[in-house]
């Protein structure tokens, strides 16, 4: 997996995180996974289809998903409504669009599927035959993991 | 004695949002997230602009264009939305009325998608993340020219 394909998208959770959760994001240490990874209650999915082919996962805990909703609304959010929901899913359409936009600047033409989520307690994520890469992020909110599973296409 | 607020004072801003006669300037948001519709209308009613509908996709969007045309001053276009996209919801709104103000604002900011929008009619883009500021100084640039 190139990592050209990966560093916008974590770039990209960053900057967004920055700028409509909270100004303190830590990003901590890659780990490569290659097969299943448990998700931790609340998971946004957005696909990518292509160039290459792919998916990013932002996988939190229902508490850190409430926390970081009721920052991004400016109120306190306490259940997954629709509220919550749409914020959580617009979270990952500014992630992956602003991501996706640097990487067509960077001529990596690709486009996304509308995010979606998912939420309950033992979900796991199976990816056949593609790496994933996962990157922790540590906010006041609770910390969550950006999941990016990408593989370039023989066609062109 | 009159307190000195009965003064008008040469720093006292108008809000963006009122036109030069005093109404207010009528705005149409479009986004298939509530989410998104709620920041946007508290960016735009803290100026004092009126949010006078709103719609979900495309299709409704031109439908409640033409309801309230000709007393819809600027609309705000999400692209990727269900049923109608919002770049053909914009070349059906240009067609209807060649004067429509519309401005995207979408988290894709894809030099293609943002030529062919404005090339299809759009007076401006803006890229989401939304800061209140920028979008105010965009929309204050659209409704003034």
């Amino acid at each position: 997996m190139r990592v050209e394909y990966i560093n916008p998208f974590v770039e990209s959770a960053m900057s967004v995180l920055k700028s409509t959760v909270s100004e303190n994001v830590k990003r901590g240490t890659p780990k490569l996974s290659t097969s299943i990874n448990n998700i931790q209650g609340v998971a946004i999915i957005v696909g990518l289809a292509g160039q290459v082919s792919g998916r990013v996962v932002l996988d939190m805990s229902e508490e850190t998903a409430l926390n970081i909703a009721s920052s991004m609304n400016g109120e306190r959010l306490d259940s997954l409504d629709e509220l919550v929901s749409a914020t959580l899913t617009e979270l990952g359409n500014m992630i992956t669009g602003n991501a996706v936009t640097k990487l067509h600047e960077l001529g990596f033409k690709f486009d996304l599927t509308p995010p979606a989520l998912f939420a309950g307690s033992n979900l796991r994520l199976t990816d056949s035959k593609v790496e994933a890469l996962v990157v922790p992020l540590e906010l006041e909110e609770g910390s969550l993991c950006i999941n990016v599973a990408i593989k370039e296409n023989i066609y062109k | 004695m009159k307190s000195t607020s009965d003064f008008p004072t040469i720093n006292a801003k108008i809000p963006d949002g009122l036109k030069d006669d005093g109404s207010k300037y009528r705005v149409l948001l479009v986004d298939d997230s509530i989410f998104v519709k709620k920041q946007l209308q508290q960016i735009l009613l803290s100026q004092d602009y009126e949010v006078v509908d709103s719609a979900g996709d495309g299709e409704e969007a031109i439908e409640k264009y033409k309801e309230h045309y000709p007393n819809i001053d600027l609309v705000t276009m999400d692209i990727t939305m269900p049923k109608m996209d919002g770049i053909t919801a914009l070349e059906q709104i240009m067609a209807f009325d060649k004067n429509a103000r519309v401005v995207m604002i979408s988290a894709l900011g894809k030099e293609e998608l943002v030529k062919k929008a404005l090339l299809s009619g759009a007076k401006n883009f803006i890229i989401k993340p939304l800061d209140r500021v920028k979008v105010l100084e965009r929309l204050a640039s659209v409704v003034r020219k």
